[in-house]
């Protein structure tokens, strides 16, 4: 079983590692034909979601949803903000605690309410190069426990955000550099990879 | 190299670039809520409402047109990033009339996901509302798909037509039919000497070599194809000129607005350099100039380059253009 406050902890542990990849991100968004500044973006998002509480899942993720959106700008705001909305809308009402099936379904209805949001795929140099394969291995990996599906999403998600490097940008204003975007990982990628990592790691 | 810009708290640039704006022209704008410029003195309700969102950085765009004769209110993001859906909401919440409103989104894809969402939210709470988008951008090729051509300057002349139709009272329906007509008609080619330091984190955005120019680059160093060796005003002018005339069919007759925009770092004498040789193809080719403009409309911080716009003209955008505007970057 996976705690509200162990997801908390999860959250925050996350947090730590965008602040502390802040400028990374921005350089990679720069050098692979973006505007330079996911870097502020994201942690702009997290330090949003560090002010989100809730006594249940459902609506601790919808409190995360609403305080990006309202203080991220960007795509930011809207792909996160429909992930973690897509959460909430799958969790089931008033849980403080998931089972590995609720916790897959809860990742399941996120990247499905992404879907919505964004046409980008896996191929098109954005973070659902890393979000869709995660998201499958967190789903496949029910058996063998909650700390199994986090490591196995981890694992998928920074496998599918270095195959980003050899892509060209589809999406985003990344695209308009066209071969030139070929090279560096995609900064959205790269960052949803280090919050699996950072998941995997503080959920034991 | 370090960044060299007059600024405080780089977290809060966006707050206080607003502020100084409502300050100078206080009889002009107002901020509410943080990031709602509105005119200072409200349009009738009764009329259409002409609303848009975009990142900061850019200034005057866009909330520098907020005034008589175009916005009722901009809705602002952060440096070169859009505003959440939220905020987008609640300026349209404002603004719910009657008469309908506009809300114009130039298509970069952050700006996209937070209308899309905010028309998705007002459409459900009854609120009328339409949206133009503006994709005027050619830079990667005349026929290139709507959808992925992006929204540069272009938009300021589109705020002043629909502005000046909403304000003639003309209906929602009439006045969205203008400005997607007007839309249409309009074509922008970027160029760029330089990029620029994103004043928020002073990475650097766009890099070119010091003898090299780049057609085709948009407003925050995307790249659009065409690197040369820095070219003269009259070359580069005759090389923007002929993709624009086939992009927006003017021909011998046709009324045409031509625009120069600056990017941030490229003179006015350079402009006006520039518009010179555009305007005089242009009349050798028949096509009539009305009064143009040469200046900073959107800039990217202290990119050298500039953007030229040219929009062919029929009857009523000529008279639109004509109208009294007042806001703090665009009288008339």
């Amino acid at each position: 079983m996976l705690s509200l406050s162990q997801f908390k902890t999860m959250v925050a542990a996350a947090g730590v590692d965008i602040r502390a990849g802040e400028k990374r991100f921005s350089e990679l968004d720069a050098a692979s034909g973006g505007d330079g500044d996911h870097g502020t973006a994201i942690v702009t998002a997290f330090n949003a979601m560090a002010k989100a509480g809730g006594d249940d899942f459902k609506s601790y993720l919808k409190a995360l949803s609403d305080a990006l959106q309202n203080e991220a700008c960007g795509s930011t705001s809207a792909l996160y903000g429909a992930w973690l909305q897509g959460m909430s809308d799958a969790a089931p009402e008033g849980a403080a605690e998931l089972d590995a099936a609720a916790l897959a379904k809860v990742f399941g209805g996120g990247l499905e309410e992404l879907g919505f949001t964004t046409r980008a795929r896996v191929g098109d140099k954005t973070l659902m190069d890393a979000l869709i394969p995660a998201t499958e291995a967190l789903v496949s990996a029910q058996g063998g426990g909650i700390g199994a599906m986090f490591r196995q999403a981890a694992e998928a998600a920074e496998k599918g955000a270095e195959a980003t490097c050899a892509m060209r940008a589809k999406f985003g204003r990344a695209k308009n550099l066209g071969d030139r975007s070929v090279g560096p990982r995609d900064a959205g990628a790269a960052s949803m990879a280090c919050i699996f990592a950072a998941f995997a790691k503080t959920v034991k | 190299m370090p960044m060299k810009k007059f600024i405080n708290d780089p977290a809060n640039l966006t707050k206080e670039l607003l502020e100084g704006l409502a300050l100078c022209y206080s009889g002009k704008v107002k901020i509410v809520s943080e990031k709602i410029v509105v005119r200072a003195t409200p349009k009738d309700s009764g009329k259409v409402a002409i609303v848009t969102l975009g990142g900061a950085g850019h200034e005057p765009a866009l909330s520098g047109f907020v005034g008589e004769g175009l916005l009722d209110a901009s809705v602002v993001g952060d440096i070169f990033a859009a505003p959440g859906a939220p905020k987008v909401l609640e300026a349209l919440r404002m603004f719910k009339r009657d008469a309908g409103i506009v809300l114009v989104t130039l298509n970069h894809a952050g700006d996209r996901m937070s209308a899309s969402k905010a028309l998705r939210d007002a459409q459900k709470e009854g609120i009328n509302v339409r949206e133009i988008v503006t994709h005027e951008d050619i830079s990667a090729g005349v026929d290139t798909p709507e959808e992925d051509k992006r929204g540069l300057a272009g938009c300021i002349p589109l705020y002043k037509i629909i502005g000046a139709a909403a304000e003639a009272g003309k209906s929602l329906d009439e006045v969205v039919e203008i400005g997607e007509r007007f839309s249409k008609q309009m074509a922008t080619l970027a160029v760029a000497m330089s990029g620029c330091t994103h004043p928020q984190n002073g990475g650097t955005i766009a890099v070119l070599p010091d003898d090299e120019m780049e057609i085709g680059m948009g407003q925050h160093g995307e790249a659009g194809g065409g690197r040369t060796k820095i070219l003269t005003a009259d070359e580069t002018a005759e090389r923007m000129i002929a993709p624009l005339v086939q992009a927006t069919g003017v021909k011998a007759g046709d009324t045409a607005l031509l625009l120069i925009n600056g990017t941030g770092a490229t003179t006015h004498m350079e402009m006006l350099i520039v518009y010179r040789k555009a305007a005089q193809l242009l009349a050798s080719k028949g096509v009539k100039l009305v009064s143009g403009g040469c200046g900073e409309y959107l800039t990217v911080q202290e990119m050298a380059g500039f953007q030229m716009i040219l929009c062919k003209l029929d009857a009523d955008h000529a008279e639109c253009l004509k109208a009294k505007a007042r806001t703090p970057y665009w009288t008339a």
